[in-house]
């Protein structure tokens, strides 16, 4: 039985990583095509990956896009949650379903809305579009992580602030927040890696200045290239480092 | 509180690294134009910036003019034989047609049948090639390539890729049924469904460009049908098993026209980038262009491409092939509902 | 003015930016698609007004009513399998990894998650072609003797999707198993339970909650979801985001696109239904 464990584990952790290490090899492939066999190894790829200007453009598009969205939502959220979780209001329980709501709605159908809302209001495709929506689908996230976080130990902490006379915006910058760290902390890089990566929102609400994936979807449509295996394994390399800075900073100091 | 300056700090940095505005061109393109060994000798030269947004299909196309304001594109990149449809509803502005360098195309890539409407110019030739067969010469018997009825015969079932593009397959299918794609009409595209749906089932998979590539490219299909120069041009150093012929029942050809979007702010400027796309050096760039190659409407193109380049082209037996092309067909918007309407009910049959 | 109403101001002043913002971007958006949907199409102009004549279509045409056919299908086939793989994964990280390993167990076996989407598609595509890893392993190893024609068929799609929610099943229902006391398991082998029981009357029934919370993120995830099947799926049948894309890309036929997702908010909202009992979501 414990033999079985480990060799399903094993298993399971080949399937997980086999498209990833295909993805990294064949971005070294010495020649047009990144299948098998390997013609040898170079690093013309990633050379010329990073000089080109429209996909450096996306990346920093990307990140923009992906900071201040979920900046944005967490702002939100986190009013929203502290409201929910400590002033008694007429239908809570509506209110929490409300904003919960985009998190039950494919991304494609949030897109199709604002596209559409958008045409009719006359506001052109941009990257401003795009982080609308993004701040759409990571509301809920960053909601549910802060509300779920908010117990009574703050509570009292709080009434503490407001019986001494801080104002409530005092309260929430100076005593909540800093109290709520780690879950704010999670909810902004949960965020900023759902942003990062959403594809379809950012495909149909960008014009000329798009995001990071859907310039390497059209590299995509555009041939098949090592490139994108190169650009793929950058963008695994970023990705990674956030999770684990995420995981040092935030989840280390917490316990 | 470290860790929220780094984010605040990094941002300020990517904020400033955003270059400063300079004049700026919009142009609705086909990927062949995203390339930057095409676009940045204009940009230099002009010191101005091209914003570039692909498009698929006319339809696609004439959507995001419609849904435009006057001035938002300069330049439009459009089928040939789509420029007049766009001309109708308003979308292209006249071109002086005396300062267009046409004198030194191939006869047949003036188009003016196309490119004109009512005696005036609207767009102007950039590209062409063809929609027909594409094989690996090393699994398929090239003799076979030379009639359509071999790819329905069932000697090839499973190893057939189809080029997923309505017009031009259909254009094919046609061309195989001996109705010439001028004549395709709601009359007789009912005709094109049997053999349409016959070529399917022969088939392995409809795909889109890169998909089609891969899939000859690493053995998955041995044929793309719908497929040409376009499509095998960029894999030939890798394969060089990977060739194109025309059956004896025709092939398409493809033709895309370059023209200046009605109510651009810069007219000038507009113009100077269609002269320089349609001027021998941007010609060979666009040719070899890194999305799709095709053949250059300018002849003097010949002489700023390698002959590397040429003999991929086919450079030499252009006169052979134009002479036995037909160009796409032209539906009017009813038609054109219909033949996409069977395009999906193929995809989903 | 009293404790409670001050109380109540501030607590609407705070709500109100987060449900202004749902209301502008998500709500009004939505209802904007749904009058689009009933809007029909005159040659290439869209005509607004009361027709529907859309709905009439995706439920006689073949061709669309298939495309909603493929697309349960392969959601509900996805949801199963991935269900069925991550179970065992997350046990056995929950139980049998030694527990100061279990977070790197975790984070390595989500790892594979922050590859870009996209390219996560593409290199499925990679692996599983005709002269991929995989058939080139499958035939070194004389398992097949022909490759095995993986790409562009309806398995593609499912070992892509499946990839992708083993990883947000097994944090889901780890999250779940960990929670669980041990206590139990042992009163109820205290009680003469032996193993199987245990885990199908006891364990089992104690994780429902995250299965089915990550089956209905993996549900809603894997419906909506136009990449994966466009890639991988190589147009060998039509899933219904494939279809919309289809209306909107080419034929820029906007009505039938909004119908469509309507159509498929409606499947999603019942498969909300469905799951509500043991949805979590504020607890993700």
């Amino acid at each position: 039985m414990r033999a079985l464990s480990w060799a399903y584990l094993a298993l399971a952790y080949a399937f997980v990583f086999l498209p990833v290490v295909v993805l990294v090899v064949f971005s070294f492939q010495d020649g047009r095509l990144p299948v098998p066999p390997l013609r040898g190894f170079t690093l013309d790829w990633y050379a010329k990956v990073l000089a080109d200007r429209k996909l450096m453009a996306a990346l920093v598009n990307s990140l923009l896009v992906a900071a201040l969205s979920s900046a944005v939502a967490l702002v939100l959220g986190f009013l929203a949650a502290h409201a929910l979780a400590r002033v008694r209001l007429p239908g809570s329980a509506l209110l929490r379903g409300v904003l919960i709501a985009p998190m039950t709605v494919s991304y494609l159908i949030i897109a199709l809305g604002l596209l559409s809302l958008f045409n009719q209001i006359g506001i052109r495709p941009s990257l401003l579009a795009a982080g609308i929506g993004h701040v759409v689908i990571n509301l809920p996230l960053c909601f549910a992580i802060t509300y779920a976080a908010m117990g009574d130990h703050q509570k009292n902490a709080e009434r503490a602030a407001r019986d001494l006379g801080a104002p409530e915006w005092k309260v929430l910058a100076l005593v909540s927040a800093p109290m709520l760290a780690a879950p704010l902390a999670a909810a902004f890089f949960l965020s900023v890696t759902f942003s990062w990566d959403e594809f379809i929102i950012a495909f149909l609400l960008t014009r000329f200045d798009v995001t990071l994936p859907v310039e390497i979807w059209s590299m995509l449509r555009s041939g098949l290239s090592p490139a994108t295996n190169a650009v793929g394994s950058l963008v695994f390399l970023v990705s990674v480092t956030l999770v684990i800075l995420l995981e040092i900073l935030v989840f280390r100091r917490s316990k | 509180m470290a860790h929220i300056r780094l984010p605040a700090t990094s941002l300020a940095l990517l904020l400033m690294a955003t270059p400063g505005l300079a004049q700026e061109l919009n142009a609705l393109v086909w990927c062949d134009h995203t390339d930057p060994a095409l676009i940045e000798p204009f940009e230099q030269k002009f010191g101005v910036k091209v914003n570039l947004k692909e498009y698929e299909g006319t339809a696609a196309g004439l959507a995001i003019l419609d849904q435009s304001r006057p001035g938002d594109w300069d330049v439009l990149v459009i089928d040939a034989v789509d420029v007049a449809r766009a001309v109708a509803a308003g979308h292209l502005a006249e071109l002086p047609a005396d300062k267009l360098p046409t004198a030194d195309f191939f006869p047949e890539l003036v188009m003016a049948e196309n490119n004109t409407v009512d005696g005036k110019t609207y767009a102007v030739t950039e590209k062409f090639g063809y929609n027909t067969i594409s094989y690996d010469k090393t699994k398929v018997d090239p003799a076979d390539m030379a009639d359509m009825a071999s790819l329905t015969s069932g000697k090839y079932d499973g190893r057939i890729g189809i080029y997923d593009y309505y017009l031009p397959v259909l254009g094919l299918v046609a061309l195989g049924q001996g109705v010439n794609t001028a004549d395709i009409t709601a009359d007789t595209l009912p005709a094109l469904k049997d053999p349409l749906m016959a070529l399917r089932k022969a088939s392995k998979q409809v795909a889109e460009v890169v998909a089609a590539q891969t899939a000859l490219a690493t053995g998955e299909v041995d044929i793309v049908v719908g497929g040409g120069e376009w499509l095998t041009a960029v894999l030939a150093a890798e394969n060089p098993n990977l060739d194109w012929t025309i059956p004896k029942q025709g092939a398409l050809r493809w033709a895309q026209s370059i023209g200046v979007v009605a109510g651009t702010s810069q007219p000038d400027l507009a113009l100077e980038f269609v002269n320089y796309i349609v001027s021998p050096e941007g010609q060979a760039a666009l040719a070899t262009s890194s999305c799709y190659w095709g053949m250059p409407a300018n002849a003097k193109a010949g002489a700023a491409l390698s002959d590397e380049a040429k003999a991929v082209l086919r450079w030499d037996e252009q006169p052979e092939f134009l002479a036995r092309a037909q160009l796409y067909p032209i539906p009017d918007a009813a038609l054109d509902t219909a033949m996409q309407d069977l395009w999906t009910e193929m995809l989903n049959q | 003015m009293t404790l409670a109403a001050r109380d109540r101001r501030l607590g609407w002043g705070l709500l109100a930016p987060a449900l202004i913002w749902t209301a502008a971007f998500f709500i009004l958006p939505f209802l904007a698609m749904v009058a689009l949907s009933f809007a029909s199409m005159d040659g290439r102009t869209v005509v607004h007004g009361f027709d529907p004549g859309n709905y009439v279509r995706i439920f006689t045409d073949w061709t669309m009513l298939k495309a909603l056919i493929n697309s349960l299908e392969i959601t509900l086939v996805v949801t199963v399998v991935s269900v069925v793989l991550a179970w065992p994964l997350a046990a056995i990280i929950a139980f049998r990894v030694p527990a100061r390993w279990q977070r790197l167990a975790l984070l390595l076996a989500v790892l594979p998650f922050w590859t870009s989407y996209v390219v996560r598609s593409y290199s499925w595509l990679l692996v599983l072609g005709q002269n991929g890893v995989v058939n080139k392993a499958l035939l070194g190893l004389g398992v097949v003797a022909e490759p095995l024609q993986i790409v562009a068929t309806r398995s593609a799609t499912v070992i892509g999707f499946v990839h992708f929610f083993v990883m947000l099943l097994t944090l889901t229902i780890y999250a779940n198993l960990i929670q669980l006391s041990p206590n139990y398991a042992r009163a109820a082998q205290d009680l003469g339970a032996n193993r199987w029981q245990v885990f199908a009357h006891v364990i089992l029934p104690l994780t429902l909650p995250g299965v089915v919370t990550g089956a209905f993120l993996t549900f809603v995830l894997c419906i909506g979801d136009y990449i994966t099947p466009q890639i991988l799926g190589g147009n060998a049948e039509l899933t219904l985001p494939q279809l919309i894309m289809l209306q909107l890309g080419r034929s820029g036929n906007f009505p039938l696109a909004s119908a469509l997702s309507v159509v498929l908010m409606a499947v999603v909202t019942l498969a909300y239904f469905a799951a509500s009992r043991w949805l979590r979501l504020d607890r993700v």
